[in-house]
């Protein structure tokens, strides 16, 4: 729930009437400007994507992997009508991160493992049709328990991590989830549902 | 010639911090010593989104096998690689901990709940263990003093099991949280609002919650109690406060009369030795690093005439619990549900009285209950599918995500349960570390199995549907992170990931903690049975005290914290008699 501008003038009242309170509203304002926690940063108005991925060029998979991993994250969370993978640039996230983790080698053997298996699979070659039937076959475990795929490990891995890339994005958390915390509220919405007052 | 101060404080956090403040307001010259560094709230905390750091909240890969934290705490926490702790053969106990000004105060759970004699004097009602040397009426003019300062939001409830006392008005409750209360009352269960030290009004000159949801990340302008805060700015106030950061108590030194001289600390960065001396030395550095300088402040622990030095560790049992949607909130629109961080919670209704006594176990628990809209929706991984149909069957559960988690568990007291010195192991400092033996009882496991069933009926009745791979913190693949592949089970200072669907409570799987450790150096009318008597004064040397979960005899259902400050003000009065009739 926003404040409204009566909201901010009251409490500032109500802060002013009270001895010594002055420097704490003053650091409440303070901290609301300097991490854009005011009214207006909530929902569409949450701050901008950083700079990082924007310039980003890829440096742990090799071109044709990545090119294969960003069509992958794109049939796995798609643009629709909200922003997709695409978007959140699921892809050199999934790539930043591995970079990075030059202290966790079992993880990055993981990842080429798992570019290889996909490569098996003739994923990289393929056309987007037969990209989106190779996805389809490589997760049919995921719904039917008694299939196999050699490359099902690798669907996990990816979409695990797409997963995460997606939906801590500004583009899967604000866009596609619309997030509503990590903002400046002067009370908290109560349930106002008489449904939800008896099961 | 070096200063002698009238008392020396070792710690910051709840009752560090509570002491300080206490003696410096009573006019006595007091010392700080923090192992950590300075921290400001105001200017070090940022509420940022998921997105504006680089790792996503997680920590640099790797990195939290060092930090029990994320990306936007970690700092605050303490680094393991510096300060190790071991852990015997059949042990496996995650040793959450801080290392700043502040302590665990800057990112704690805020539960504020009082205990009651039926667990200060579980041990008369059931004959296990130890009561405690206080009761309810010891106890309340101290609760009521520390909520009346800390500020506590919180409804009455009138109940004796759940004492009620000097509350803010309580945060309302969510959608998900009113279903659950309807559950509750459908069940003949009690519920009530989490009681948190969490603003809801102006109080004490510091501004209400602003509903971010960025608790656990340290809160920027002080509505959540913690040291820096709440309890430091009226001590510093008086004058009579001199806090020193980054340095690590080595020990405490004794005189020839019995008494504590004073103690020896070592500069965190340039590795200097140094001693200071006071009157009264109180220890304040979290319950099982008391018990550490206890350890090494004489052969066979300082205070330790009783034997007991070390013994009945404690955690509250974690673990168990459920996790979901309720069908109700599905496809409802995003709402602001995790502003506040709270919850339900659920007295315990058992154990308390002849009549809820229970053939199979003793004790009980209390039973926490939130949900709704989350920073990351923890379940999506797990949910079979992909493309735009999978994004909007996420988007549709994730504003009706539902948990039901155990707040408060008792762990019975076993006196094999213990800390001891490594003889082996040090830390970066030249200084022993500390090697824990933790192991569950029966008792233990089959009180988590019953709350698992109490979870289950209540998830039931709210209409909930149970879904694995929901819960709090990041994915279990994240690089470093607990569940990936270069990190075991065991792993020490991971942080915590989700639980998933129904938890495996009495499945044979070794129970949690909750980061409740007490015990150690219990509390005990007689000299015998325990190192510190009612005031947390220790029963062998008159001039230190032990200020912490360290005089828990047992651990109650209560979250520790208020408690623990309760005893640390009732602590703090009687040193201050004691000095005052003592000449200087």
């Amino acid at each position: 729930m926003l404040p409204t501008r009566r909201d901010l003038v009251d409490l500032a009242v109500r802060a002013a009437a009270l001895p010594g309170a002055a420097e704490f509203f003053a650091t409440w304002l303070r901290a609301a400007q300097e991490h854009q926690h005011d009214a207006g940063s909530t929902g569409s108005n949450a701050p901008p994507e950083p700079p990082l991925l924007l310039d980003y060029v890829p440096k742990f998979f090799a071109a044709d992997d990545f090119e294969a991993l960003q069509a992958f994250t794109e049939i796995l969370i798609p643009t629709d009508d909200t922003p997709g993978a695409r978007q959140a640039r699921c892809a050199h996230y999934i790539d930043f991160l591995m970079q990075a983790s030059g202290d966790v080698p079992q993880t990055q053997n993981a990842w080429r493992d798992a570019l290889k298996a996909v490569k098996e699979t003739g994923f990289h070659a393929a056309d987007a049709k037969g990209r989106a039937a190779l996805v389809e076959a490589m997760s049919k475990p995921e719904r039917d328990r008694s299939a196999t795929h050699p490359a099902y490990n690798a669907y996990r891995l990816i979409k695990q991590q797409t997963t995460f890339a997606f939906y801590t994005s500004r583009a899967g958390m604000i866009g596609a989830l619309e997030y509503k915390g990590n903002s400046y509220n002067a009370s908290f919405p109560a349930c106002t549902h008489p449904e939800h007052h008896t099961v | 010639m070096a200063t002698t101060y009238d008392a020396i404080v070792i710690g910051s956090g709840a009752c560090g911090g509570w002491a300080a403040m206490e003696l410096s307001k009573a006019g006595m010259k007091v010392l700080m010593l923090e192992a950590g560094s300075h921290i400001d709230p105001a200017k070090d905390f940022h509420h940022t989104f998921l997105y504006q750091m680089e790792y996503r909240g997680q920590a640099k890969p790797g990195a939290l096998r060092r930090y029990a934290g994320s990306e936007r705490n970690y700092r605050i926490m303490l680094d393991s690689s510096e300060n190790p702790y071991t852990t015997g053969p059949d042990t496996v106990y995650n040793w959450g901990r801080s290392r700043v000004l502040g302590g665990r105060t800057l990112h704690w759970a805020r539960a504020s709940d009082r205990m009651a004699d039926y667990e200060f004097k579980a041990a008369s009602r059931d004959g296990y263990g130890l009561d405690w040397a206080v009761s309810y009426a010891d106890m309340k003019p101290y609760y009521d003093r520390v909520e009346g300062f800390i500020g506590v939001s919180a409804a009455k409830e009138g109940l004796p099991q759940f004492p009620d006392g000097v509350f803010l008005p309580p945060m309302p409750l969510n959608c998900a949280e009113t279903i659950f209360t309807a559950a509750c009352k459908s069940l003949g269960w009690r519920s009530t609002h989490r009681r948190l030290a969490q603003l809801t009004r102006m109080h004490n000159n510091r501004p209400p919650c602003h509903y971010c949801g960025n608790c656990v990340n340290g809160c920027d302008v002080g509505a959540m109690f913690n040291t820096v805060a709440v309890t430091l700015p009226p001590a510093l106030k008086t004058g009579n406060l001199e806090v020193r950061t980054d340095t690590v108590v080595a020990r405490v030194r004794m005189n020839n009369e019995n008494r504590a001289q004073g103690v020896t600390y070592i500069e965190r960065n340039t590795m200097k030795s140094v001693d200071v001396d006071a009157r009264y030395v109180v220890l304040a550095a979290s319950t099982l690093e008391n018990t550490r300088l206890m350890l090494l402040s004489a052969k066979g622990g300082l205070a330790n005439s009783s034997d007991t030095l070390g013994h009945y560790m404690m955690d509250q049992v974690g673990g168990g619990g459920v996790t979901g949607i309720l069908p109700k909130l599905k496809g409802g629109p995003s709402r602001l549900d995790d502003g506040k961080s709270a919850g339900i919670s659920i007295p315990n209704f058992q154990n308390i009285d002849k009549k809820t006594a229970r053939k199979d176990f003793i004790r009980g628990y209390v039973i926490n209950a939130t949900g709704g809209q989350s920073e990351y929706p923890q379940f999506a991984a797990a949910l079979p599918g992909y493309g735009s149909e999978w994004k909007k069957e996420v988007k549709s559960r994730y504003v009706a995500q539902a948990r039901v988690w155990i707040a408060g568990g008792e762990m019975l007291s076993q006196k094999e349960n213990r800390v001891e010195l490594d003889p082996e192991v040090k830390d970066r400092w030249g200084i022993p570390v500390l090697k824990i033996h933790f192991t569950h009882s029966d008792n233990d496991r089959k009180l988590i199995a019953d709350f698992q069933e109490k979870a289950d009926e209540l998830f039931k009745r709210a209409g909930g549907e149970a879904m694995p791979g929901m819960g709090r913190g990041g994915p279990t693949g994240f690089p470093g992170a607990p569940g990936s592949p270069d990190v075991g089970a065991g792993g020490q200072g991971g942080g915590r990931g989700g639980r998933g669907g129904r938890g495996a409570a009495g499945g044979g799987r070794a129970l949690g903690g909750s980061i409740h450790e007490v015990g150690t150096a219990r509390m005990s009318a007689s000299p015998k049975d325990g190192v510190l008597n009612s005031f947390c004064q220790t029963h062998d040397v008159p001039n230190l005290y032990v200020f912490g979960g360290n005089a828990f005899p047992s651990t109650g259902d209560k979250h520790p914290t208020l408690t623990m400050m309760a005893l640390s003000a009732r602590g703090c009065d009687h040193l201050i008699e004691q000095a005052k009739g003592r000449k200087a």
